[in-house]
């Protein structure tokens, strides 16, 4: 087989938040550098910065500090994250807010007095969200883009990365073997250092809401690689994800947080509310705790015709409804549905995944040469991610990587020659289902996603578990038999999607191994059979590696390096403690 | 509707000079034109290609000619627009055609490049961020057409791109027109010059075409109006 090489400097593979700061950041370090942006879509379009609906969580007033935006990330995290990695995330994000503003031109909100708006958002104890209306994603993504766009910055468009690869006999990466999605041919690209940038997304469930791109490619690749993900078990569901069959993609798409701190009801499928029966604070619960009620209330059988529940809006006045979520009124609209005096069936949808490659505060990992940025890396958000920091953690590291790579680049000097046989066998790995006999490969996907929802989802039991862990299994054997209809490779969706399947059958098994691992219920977590929260104090995360085609997994302590669990960096008012004596 | 009803559909397959081939897929009550053409790929023939990317009108990957018209096809519910059961998708116009229902959108890209649809920066990272009166006339104007998401459908739609194919097209002219009211852009000149040239705003006809098609009911013909206005005036003060 016919494998094109490429030469660049920096590869970054994925185009959102992470990719694309870095592309920009390493561009500016050293503007000889030669960066190029590989993408499985099209460059700033595909991937899931763009549909950042709420904000970027960031401690700019003055009554606000990056101790209490620390402190509720952590608490939020249930003291599983990496702490260098969140105070990272918190104080970088301050000048990482102003480049967005000053340098890309972003428009963010403004109070009447010229001053920027910060917007209360679930879990925080302070408003320091920072927003462009609910399409805060749109506008930080299309002002990342043009710049990228404007500078000599090398694209490898709709060409998707399905392995990473090492120096022949050298622990250092060589670079990644990407398919160009159009032609359908292999092209090897060499680089001196690869940046993992392709974003998490855990479609693997039932109802899920990210781009239907995304496919855990990343963290598949990292796996194969030999690296460690951490946290696996942490995958954050959006309580409401709009419910409307299983033919349209529209299915578990976000309905945004605010319609139900607006003072939206969940009603069961008999047209009453429930929440009240789970959590004192009724619809208005944090995401895990909403989640779990639609759960329960979906396996005692108090469903909607498509198995679901309503979220009802219409007694706010549906005029104030349309004028305070027009995006969602419009989109309900379009899709048939109407939010502002009807019902709409909703459903727990799987939304992020807090786990990932380990990584530092550098974004270097295990293997030299290679560095990770954004919802492929895992330990910044622990046990559950706030609203608000996800693209603060995307854009923060991304950025740090393409300020630390032009310099690792310097000292490490050229890129070493791959290793070939890697390369042969990622190479036959992909073409294999075209000599097989054509089976339908969906129903597989299918099947899939039924399983993770039912078994790996919102509430877990080891039985259930250890059940999925078997039928992944078998379901990685299974698609090694089927087949692909021998038709063009050039711009094969079918092909792409069968490629995808493989991503996430194998994601799903390192979900489903930290699941079993972690025997107690926190953050995004819950098990049925271990139903409280161990001992903070002696908290450990889950690490993952796929080891002679077995996953191990093993619990590491957690390193409380800036605060430990009942102690805190703010007084009770929220100052911080080193400041409260001023 | 009943669950026997089929939707007859022509999808254009190949390249520039490729052919009409009709599929017919169950209608649903709840079915987008993205979920017509997923049906087409995954049961009726795997190698159909499209692209789609958010499925919820964020990323503007999907926009295609539906029943002549350009549209998101991920936002457009079938029963809007099927006519007797019929239905005609075709990729978006002025754009080459990779394959089936893929346009290469490299040249609507290369034009908001050309159009110098980017920020020119009057302050750095360490600054705190200015304050703008967000009841500004130009913070207004800029407002009203900072939500665009490049989905090429007002480009699709204008028949002066159609005609001249340099002609920066409205969505590049849009944003420009957002620079210019940019009170934080060190370079406001500098857009207005990138446009005021033969393929820029002044090749505007008025259609309209890109404000009647736009999802997202922005309105590029004003903007370019605004820039009309701007150029000339600038270039009477010899400030162009």
């Amino acid at each position: 087989m016919q494998v094109e090489r490429h030469e660049t400097d920096l590869l970054i593979l994925g185009s959102g938040g992470a990719g694309l700061f870095a592309g920009l950041h390493a561009h500016a370090a050293n503007p000889d550098l030669d960066i190029t942006v590989a993408v499985k879509g099209l460059l700033g379009k595909c991937g899931c910065t763009r549909m950042v609906q709420g904000g970027y969580n960031v401690a700019l007033a003055p009554e606000d500090s990056v101790e209490r935006h620390f402190m509720d990330t952590i608490e939020g995290g249930k003291w599983l994250n990496n702490q260098e990695l969140a105070w990272t995330l918190v104080t970088v994000a301050v000048e990482r807010i102003q480049e967005l503003e000053n340098e890309l031109g972003c428009f963010f909100d403004r109070n009447p007095d010229g001053t920027i708006h910060q917007k209360a958002f679930a879990g925080q104890s302070f408003d320091r969200t920072v927003h462009k209306g609910d399409l805060t994603g749109i506008e930080i993504i299309s002002r990342l883009m043009e710049q990228v766009w404007a500078r000599r910055i090398n694209r490898l468009e709709e060409h998707r990365a399905v392995e990473l690869v090492r120096g022949r006999g050298e622990d250092r990466i060589s670079g990644a073997l990407l398919v160009d999605m159009r032609t359908g041919e292999f092209r090897f690209v060499r680089a001196k250092a690869v940046l993992l940038a392709t974003g998490g997304g855990p479609t693997m469930y039932r109802y899920h809401t990210p781009s239907g791109d995304k496919t855990c490619d990343g963290m598949a690749m990292a796996l194969r690689l030999g690296l460690r993900l951490r946290d696996m078990e942490m995958v954050q569901f959006h309580p409401t994800g709009l419910l409307a069959g299983v033919d349209t993609r529209m299915t578990g798409t976000v309905l945004e947080e605010g319609l139900r701190g607006a003072g939206g009801y969940l009603l069961g499928g008999d047209g009453e509310r429930f929440m009240g029966r789970y959590d004192p604070r009724n619809e208005r619960a944090t995401r895990d705790i909403v989640s779990r009620a639609i759960y329960a209330e979906m396996r005692q059988g108090n469903v909607t015709p498509n198995g679901g529940v309503y979220i009802q809006m219409s007694h706010l006045g549906p005029d104030e409804v349309r004028r305070q979520f027009k995006g969602m009124v419009e989109r309900c609209a379009d899709c048939g549905f109407d939010l502002a005096s009807g019902l709409v069936e909703v459903v727990p949808t799987a939304h992020y995944m807090m786990g990932g490659v380990e990584f530092g505060p550098d974004t270097s990992t295990g293997v030299p040469g290679l560095f990770a940025a954004g919802e492929d890396t895992g330990g910044v958000h622990g046990a559950n991610r706030l609203g608000g920091n996800g693209v603060a953690n995307s854009t923060v590291f991304g950025g740090i990587a393409g300020d630390v790579i032009p310099g690792w680049i310097a000292r490490a000097g050229s890129a070493p020659e791959p290793d070939p046989d890697v390369i042969d066998a990622a190479v036959d790995r992909c073409l294999a289902p075209f000599g097989k006999p054509a089976t339908d490969f969906h129903a597989i996907r299918d099947r899939l996603a039924d399983l993770m929802w039912d078994k790996v989802g919102i509430m877990r039991t080891a039985e259930g578990i250890r059940e999925a862990m078997r039928e992944l299994e078998g379901m990685a054997r299974e698609l090694e038999t089927t087949g692909l209809p021998a038709t063009t490779r050039a711009f094969n969706l079918t092909w792409h999607d069968r490629m995808n399947l493989e991503s996430l059958v194998m994601v799903s098994r390192s979900i489903a191994a930290a699941a079993l691992a972690r025997e107690d219920s926190r953050g995004a977590h819950f098990r049925e059979d271990f139903p409280e929260t161990s001992d903070l104090s002696t908290s450990t995360y889950t690490a993952v590696r796929l080891q002679n085609a077995a996953l191990e997994v093993t619990n590491e302590p957690v390193a409380f390096t800036h605060v430990r669990p009942g102690q805190s960096l703010i007084d009770n008012t929220g100052r911080p403690l080193a400041k409260a004596g001023e | 509707m009943s669950e026997n009803d089929t939707l007859s559909v022509d999808i254009w397959r190949g390249g520039e000079d490729g052919s009409f081939q009709t599929f017919h897929v169950p209608q649903r009550d709840h079915q987008t034109i993205l979920d017509v053409v997923t049906y087409v790929q995954k049961k009726l023939d795997p190698a159909l290609a499209y692209r789609f990317a958010c499925r919820v009108g964020m990323c503007g990957s999907c926009a295609m000619t539906v029943n002549g018209e350009p549209r998101w096809t991920c936002r457009t519910h079938v029963s809007r627009v099927a006519r007797d059961g019929k239905l005609t998708i075709a990729p978006l116009r002025n754009m080459p055609v990779i394959r089936d229902l893929v346009t290469d959108m490299t040249p609507f890209f290369e034009k908001w490049r050309r159009a110098t649809g980017s920020f020119v920066p009057s302050a750095t990272r360490h600054d705190p961020m200015a304050s703008v009166d967000p009841a500004s006339a130009e913070r207004t104007a800029a407002d009203e057409g900072i939500e665009c998401i490049n989905c090429g459908i007002c480009y699709a739609a204008c028949d002066v791109v159609a005609w001249n194919l340099d002609y920066l097209g409205p969505a590049a002219l849009n944003r420009a027109w957002t620079l210019v009211n940019d009170e934080r852009d060190a370079d406001r000149t500098g857009h207005l010059r990138a446009v005021a040239g033969d393929a820029g705003c002044h090749a505007c006809h008025t259609h309209q075409s890109c404000s009647t098609y736009c999802p997202k009911a922005l309105n590029p013909t004003a903007a370019i109006a605004g820039l009309k206005r701007r150029t000339v005036e600038a270039a009477l003060k010899g400030g162009l």
